[in-house]
């Protein structure tokens, strides 16, 4: 491995091109936030409708849409670490965050699973999302995201005192909040900046 | 992605090499302390919770608030670096929003602790949120010991599903020693070698 010295003017070019490419990378992941995002609005909106509208006694099976979610999520993570050369620190920083929530979101289905789900399930993923979202933004530097992530945990927080049918649209909110409505800041942002 | 794309100055720029080449691990939280700390109080507060209701006795007070006495020292050491650094690297203010959150996070969970009344099951839920920072942290820091300990973690949540409060307490312990306590040891050790290096 041959060791090449840089000169001042190349250092900070290298140091340029680096945030460049963390910035690139964070408009990569505003796909993440769209596809989960609507997955998961969908999902709670339709289980309200199913259970407290139609009466619909398997309202839960609205869920197993979380699996086109996951899919996607392999694919298209799987498409684009081939396709990425550099790995920025921002870009490693927020796969081992998404990884690690995406564990801690099966470990709480599975405990969910045990404890049933008709027992304040919402409040519990609504903070998780403002977790996830919120350090992403600090991560990102996107206030966008540390906004949604702190109105999640007052939804979290508010979710406690209401039904359990009701908690489901607090989880609609909280993700149209820290999700969904970040994510499209964020593809218009980087649109203007591209052009 | 910054928000304002200014360019860099030169001695931001110096500053940014600094950080990356230099990489200086001297903070309290990557000497280990912090980990050590925290690790240690886990494990007292979990067994002083298991021995209640093993021996059946009362101590009087909530055990668990002795978390707070985590905090004094962490924050005292958090002010002391701040004046004494002309500034912070960015993986420290990394750590610094992660762990933030962490902690944002716990008092929402004491709260729902104390809304629902489920001591058993909060337990699982606890170690599950443990799990989350000690995970990332390993990750960013390419540390093994940590990223074993959040899996640890999230494996013992799960397993505390299917057990009572008094060996939920044993679990915990667990937790506390294999996400914090040893990985904190090892931090420890590895600081003391670099520093005799240096000498």
């Amino acid at each position: 491995m041959q060791h090449e010295e840089f000169s001042p003017q190349e250092s900070l070019k290298v140091i340029q091109n680096m945030l460049a490419k963390s910035r690139e990378d964070f408009s990569h992941n505003d796909i993440y936030f769209l596809v989960w995002g609507w997955i998961t609005l969908i999902a709670c909106t339709g289980q309200f409708v199913l259970k407290h509208i139609v009466k619909y006694e398997q309202h839960y099976q609205v869920w197993w849409l979380v699996v086109v979610g996951v899919a996607f999520t392999i694919y298209y993570s799987t498409r684009v670490e081939k396709k990425r050369g550099v790995k920025t620190y921002v870009s490693e920083s927020m796969k081992y965050l998404w990884i690690g929530m995406g564990i801690s979101y099966f470990v709480l289905s599975m405990i969910f699973s045990k404890m049933g789900y008709e027992n304040n399930v919402f409040p519990f993923y609504i903070m998780l999302y403002g977790l996830g979202t919120f350090v992403s933004g600090c991560f990102l530097q996107f206030k966008p995201l540390v906004a949604g992530g702190i109105m999640a945990w007052a939804l979290a927080i508010g979710a406690a005192f209401v039904e359990y049918d009701y908690q489901m649209l607090f989880a609609a909110v909280a993700i149209l909040v820290s999700y969904i409505i970040p994510a499209y800041m964020l593809r218009n942002k980087v649109r203007a900046s591209n052009n | 992605m910054n928000e304002q794309e200014t360019p860099l100055s030169g001695e931001e720029s110096m500053r940014l090499i600094n950080e990356k080449i230099g990489k200086a691990k001297k903070s309290y939280v990557t000497k280990g302390i912090a980990s050590i700390v925290w690790g240690i109080l886990i494990i007292v507060c979990s067994m002083l919770t298991w021995a209640q209701i093993q021996f059946k006795f009362e101590l009087g007070f909530d055990v668990w608030l002795l978390l707070f006495v985590a905090l004094i020292p962490q924050i005292f050491f958090s002010v002391k670096e701040k004046k004494q650094k002309s500034f912070v690297a960015h993986d420290e203010v990394t750590m610094q929003y992660l762990w933030t959150t962490f902690g944002i996070c716990i008092f929402i969970l004491s709260y729902y602790s104390n809304k629902f009344h489920d001591d058993n099951n909060i337990t699982s839920l606890y170690m599950m949120l443990y799990g989350i920072p000690t995970f990332i942290t390993g990750g960013i820091f390419k540390f093994k010991p940590m990223i074993l300990g959040g899996l640890i973690c999230w494996g013992l949540s799960v397993g505390a599903m299917f057990t009572d409060l008094k060996i939920d307490m044993l679990f915990m312990a667990a937790s506390g020693l294999f996400a914090w306590l040893l990985p904190g040891i090892i931090l420890w050790n590895r600081y003391k070698k670099r520093q005799e290096c240096n000498v």
